[in-house]
């Protein structure tokens, strides 16, 4: 990585960790985790823990990668800082890969340490023997939590790229925020109905579903949970979605975003 | 208005750079600059030369920002052209907005090591040409109005660009601050450096300024040295000179794109 594409990250790492929203961000994250972890009737176990957390982290992701991201760009357009640096050498690529780099860190770490601190209470009260490579099925162990948290991750990064675009696409922090809400909105569940409506009048047929499926991040995130986590340690035959074109829609969504976002403040 | 009235004559002040010839390093021909149907630079033509400090004076709305962006790159003309022929440099071009405005979280020194990551320079060493160098620590959302100026000013000569576009580096400062953003101005013209400046304070610009351009409705109306220019007016002072050159008889704020009656 170059050392502007450094300085530009290491600057929204600082911007990040001053701020004072993000320890409330941390909590929140550490209170709906944990919250599902000992709400659940479930054992504590990596897997059923990994099914319960699925369907609230579909929500919490995202509303985290929205609030994290979605004043970044339009921030410094506001603030004229868009046009000083556009006398430095540094490109609007640059930048952009910068200030997703210095975000995406943040995101990182807010989703990775309550998931890793619950990762911990299982180890210390799962009742099963862990077996740390889960290379058959049938199977419970850490490495299939540590899957869901890379997974989970992934998906909060892609969401993330999508909230830097529209920060970039907006022109006052007012249309930022409702530009960002849009796309949570969209990714929650605008996204799984158009594919749930496709679906019901007959659009999408059966042969295409796995692959309009990867479409929506949300769904693309679960098709990938389900078929790199939850079916390793379950035996199935029956396939939720391609991982292959799940993994490849999640990437199309991150950077198609972040090409937009370059393409918009280029336009500037 | 009131201290732009106060004239104090040509000043006696060294040349910026009477050393070295004054070359040309950034040239516009003919630029014009519009939204929409709205025309804020008309036919636009200036040189700037290096070690010079030149003033763009003008009434409110006469397109004097449009102008020192264009200048700076930062907008494409719509017409004409702008012709960097400065020597080679990391950063051609350095920039003060009219506002600046920097992340309120960092301090003045952690603002300039950012910029000073971008192109190599002494973030210290910036802090004190400006006069900042006590305020180091200091986060930006505690610094007044004219620090936070003279924050901007420091962080557009990173790099020690061979020219320096300041929007109203004076605007909103007390008198000893507007002065001294002047000062820092003169001191980077006598470095080598081509300042180009925008301002309302006619007694600092005649006092400090080696070229005048006077803006208005979009179209340079005269140029050329506070010296000349009154001169040229038969006028005692840059005030007058102004006052002649752009003066609405009605007395009404020109707003661009609207024709008189």
């Amino acid at each position: 990585m170059s050392n502007k594409i450094q300085a530009v990250a290491a600057r929204e790492v600082v911007s990040v960790v001053r701020a004072r929203s993000t320890l409330a961000l941390l909590l929140g994250v550490l209170l709906v985790t944990f919250g599902v972890v000992f709400v659940s009737n479930a054992e504590p176990d990596y897997l059923p823990t990994a099914v319960d957390l699925l369907l609230p982290m579909e929500f919490l992701v995202p509303a985290l990668a929205v609030a994290l991201g979605y004043r970044t760009i339009i921030s410094d357009s506001t603030r004229g800082e868009l046009d000083v640096l556009a006398t430095y050498p540094v490109s609007v690529s640059r930048y952009i890969l910068g200030v997703f780099v210095g975000r995406a860190l943040a995101l990182t770490v807010l989703l990775t340490i309550p998931l890793a601190i619950v990762g911990v209470y299982l180890a210390t009260t799962s009742p099963t023997t862990p077996t740390f490579l889960a290379t058959h099925q049938g199977v419970d162990s850490p490495l299939i939590f540590v899957r869901f948290i890379g997974l989970t991750v992934f998906f909060g990064l892609v969401v993330l790229a999508m909230t830097i675009a529209v920060s970039a696409l907006a022109s006052t922090q007012r249309s930022a925020l409702v530009l960002g809400l849009v796309v949570l909105a969209l990714v929650i569940i605008g996204l799984d109905l158009l594919i749930l409506r496709g679906v019901a009048g007959g659009t999408v047929g059966d042969e295409w579903l796995t692959a309009v499926l990867s479409v929506s991040p949300t769904s693309a995130y679960r098709g990938l949970v389900f078929e790199t986590v939850l079916s390793t340690a379950v035996e199935t035959d029956l396939q939720q979605a391609s991982p292959v074109t799940s993994a490849a829609g999640l990437l199309s969504w991150l950077l198609g975003s972040l090409a937009v976002a370059t393409v918009s403040v280029s336009r500037r | 208005m009131s201290d732009s009235q106060s004239t104090t004559g040509v000043a006696s002040r060294p040349a910026a750079n009477s050393d070295s010839a004054a070359e040309p390093v950034l040239v516009s021909e003919q630029l014009s600059q519009a939204y929409g149907s709205v025309s804020v630079l008309s036919d636009v033509s200036v040189t700037i030369e290096s070690g010079t400090l030149t003033a763009v004076v003008g009434p409110n709305g006469s397109g004097k920002t449009t102008l020192l962006k264009t200048l700076a790159g930062l907008l494409s003309p719509t017409a004409g052209a702008v012709h960097y022929l400065g020597p080679d440099a990391e950063r051609e071009i350095g920039y003060l907005p009219q506002r600046p405005s920097f992340r309120p979280q960092f301090s003045t020194l952690e603002t300039l090591e950012f910029y000073t990551a971008l192109v190599d320079d002494d973030p210290e060493e910036l802090l004190a040409r400006v006069g900042l160098r006590d305020a180091a620590e200091r986060r930006v959302e505690a610094l007044s109005g004219g620090m936070t100026r003279l924050l901007g000013l420091a962080q557009a000569t990173v790099g020690d660009p061979p020219v320096v576009v300041l929007d109203e580096p004076g605007s909103g400062l007390d008198p000893t601050m507007r002065k001294r953003t002047f000062e820092v101005a003169h001191e980077l013209a006598t470095d080598g450096t081509a300042v180009i400046c925008s301002s309302h304070d006619l007694a600092l610009v005649e006092q400090w300024a080696d070229q005048v351009i006077v803006l208005d409705g979009g179209s340079v109306v005269d140029t050329g040295s506070p010296a000349k220019l009154c001169n040229h007016h038969d006028a005692d002072s840059l005030w007058d000179v102004f006052d002649i050159a752009v003066e609405k008889p009605d007395n009404q704020v020109a707003i661009l794109g609207v024709d008189d009656e």
